[in-house]
């Protein structure tokens, strides 16, 4: 009977303990930013027009001068990993919660904001650029704000004919005499995941180390991701000459809104899908 | 008795549980029995899990004509698909809401029951995921799945057909695609005089049989079965729309050696059907002929039929004319309401 007391004492005691510890220091969750840093190597890029004297100009490997007016993608399917390699997924199956187009004429778009994740040390990130084919329906009745967001006339990121959203939407000009270059990504298969029965999927899985842990409890993490868009023509797998006109080759414009061209530029800033995870992305630092 | 009352709302539990994937058959609404005509190509599998019914045909055909499908209530699918061109129309590329120029020519409403592949780049496999293209197209429809139900709820004739249709008066996304393209599938075209000859209560004139047998001899090979189309995809070195969002199937799959191959088109109704291409590059069938007489354009992926023949198919004068009173031959005057 007197152990029992004194169990019972113990318990309440502990009990104590572990509410005064979790109320003071550590909640169960905090929020983790993700801002997208859309560089140039280093320089962060500046929209502009052909005549615009600030839009940031980078010359690729093939030795063309290039810049960008407009800059979009979507991200969606963001996975953290705790350091003892616990996934923790962020609304991966809720395009209205879990995905996001980063625009880079709109500022707010390019810092998004992950609520209620759980307390930990995060070391690695997992995203997807472009959405997975699963969720790639356009279906406005399970998650209508994404589908009203990427159809908005300021984003334009639907992809009607191929009952898809776009993945990336990138316009620009090219060359010293600024010929217009538009290039546009998305998924056009058909059938199920792993019996796909024709088309090209453009989605990519995105995996980053992180180089310290983001600390997720008290304080807020935020995490710095640079993505770097001189990759679009100069990259790993795809050292891209733009040239336009009609035929099979041309790739700037016309025929970049068709599967055609489109596999190499998304290979190029989304990684192969096999033994590239990283593509034009990594991650600068986090600030904990 | 009284076991048998008690176990009732559970066999009901578990029927609805294991309905909870596909539209149950709602017993009041018969399917309707289709004629598969002889010689007709296997229906498309999708067929089989969305068969026609007497209401959900219907409603279909009402969806079909409904123009508040439209951001401005001017067009419905019947404003480009229209029963006197075979479900197609006459403009050389389809014209949207506010007067916007689509990508393609219209392609006809027939026989879609027996394809494969849907559009001219074969982008859909099944009817049911085409009517939102259009729907939410800027060039065609310019709305949204979710916009059109706002506007179509209320209205008594639709709840009423909902409800024979499906067993509720609920207006879902999926029931009105599976709708229309119930409709769709009712739309067979297996009556012209073509038909008649093979079911021996025709005979072919004599220009008629001269057409067929150079049909048979230098078109056949593309435009077999009785839909008149093998549904492969060619290049066929017609003249080429510079649209950037034009590559013909490659746009779908990727791939290079498809590139601006389009799905070879059925010939039924053809006299119907005018003009002629993928956007409309030919005014009259004389025009496509002469094309083919005279040479097309040189690409590297040029179907053989033409790479091998130096670039063309040689036709003399008489033998387009015949071809084309053959052509005539495929025209259904019951389905077109001629």
């Amino acid at each position: 009977m007197k152990n029992l007391k004194k169990y019972l004492l113990l318990s309440a005691v502990s009990l104590a303990f572990v509410s005064c510890s979790s109320d003071d220091d550590a909640p169960v969750a905090n929020n983790v930013t993700l801002s997208f840093k859309n560089t140039f190597g280093d320089t962060e890029i500046v929209l502009g027009g052909a005549t615009s004297s600030t839009a940031s100009v980078n010359t690729s490997d093939a030795g063309q001068v290039h810049r960008f007016s407009e800059l979009k993608y979507v991200i969606s399917n963001i996975r953290l990993v705790k350091a003892d390699g616990t996934e923790v997924p962020y609304n991966v199956n809720d395009l209205d919660k879990g995905a996001t187009v980063v625009n880079h004429a709109n500022p707010s778009t390019l810092n998004y904001v992950m609520s209620n994740i759980p307390t930990g040390e995060y070391k690695q990130i997992k995203l997807g650029l472009g959405v997975r084919s699963d969720l790639n329906t356009l279906d406005q009745t399970r998650f209508p704000n994404f589908y009203a967001t990427a159809g908005a006339n300021d984003t334009e990121m639907m992809w009607e004919w191929g009952t898809g959203y776009r993945f990336t939407k990138i316009e620009g000009f090219y060359d010293t005499d600024n010929k217009q270059m538009s290039i546009h990504t998305g998924s056009t298969v058909e059938g199920s995941e792993g019996s796909y029965t024709q088309g090209v999927d453009a989605y990519r899985n995105i995996v980053l180390d992180l180089p310290q842990n983001a600390v997720v409890g008290s304080k807020a993490p935020k995490i710095n991701i640079k993505a770097d868009f001189d990759k679009l023509l100069s990259g790993a797998y795809n050292t891209i000459t733009l040239s336009t006109g009609t035929g099979m080759g041309d790739n700037a414009t016309p025929n970049i809104h068709t599967a055609v061209q489109m596999v190499k530029f998304v290979d190029n800033i989304g990684g192969n899908g096999t033994t590239d995870n990283k593509g034009m992305f990594s991650v600068l630092n986090v600030e904990n | 008795m009284k076991v048998f009352l008690k176990i009732l709302p559970i066999l009901f539990l578990l029927v609805s549980c294991s309905n909870d994937d596909y539209e149950p058959l709602y017993t009041n609404n018969p399917e309707l029995s289709i004629n598969i005509p002889v010689g007709f190509p296997q229906v498309n599998n999708s067929f089989y899990t969305n068969k026609p019914t007497k209401y959900g045909v219907a409603l279909g055909e009402k969806l079909f004509h409904e123009k508040r499908f439209s951001a401005d209530n001017t067009i419905s699918c019947a404003s480009c698909h229209i029963q006197s061109s075979a479900f197609a129309d006459n403009n050389v590329q389809a014209i949207g809401i506010e007067g916007r120029i689509g990508l393609r020519n219209t392609p006809p409403i027939q026989n879609l029951a027996f394809m494969r592949f849907y559009n001219w780049d074969g982008s859909k496999l099944s009817l049911e995921n085409q009517p939102i293209v259009p729907i939410i197209t800027h060039e065609e429809m310019d709305s949204s799945i979710l916009e059109v139900i706002g506007k179509i709820q209320n209205d008594a004739a639709y709840k009423e057909l909902f409800q024979k249709t499906f067993g509720d008066e609920n207006i879902t996304p999926e029931r009105i695609y599976r709708s229309i393209a119930q409709y769709e599938y009712t739309l067979i075209s297996d009556n012209s005089k073509y038909d008649k000859v093979k079911r021996n209560e025709a005979t072919f004139t004599e220009n008629e049989m001269q057409g067929y047998q150079v049909f048979q001899q230098k078109c056949a090979s593309c435009h077999s079965t009785e839909l008149f189309t093998d549904q492969s995809f060619r290049n066929i070195g017609f003249p080429i729309n510079t649209n950037s969002n034009e590559a013909g199937r490659a746009r779908v799959t990727g791939n290079m050696d498809e590139y601006m191959s389009f799905r070879v088109p059925s010939l039924r109704n053809v006299e119907y059907t005018a003009p002629y291409g993928s956007f409309g590059q030919f005014t009259t069938l004389k025009d496509v002929l002469d094309y083919f007489d005279n040479g097309v354009i040189e690409a590297d992926n040029l179907d053989p039929v033409f790479k091998n023949n130096g670039n063309r198919i040689p036709l003399t004068e008489q033998e387009k004319e015949h071809l084309i009173s053959f052509m005539k031959t495929l025209s259904d005057v019951e389905f077109t309401g001629h």
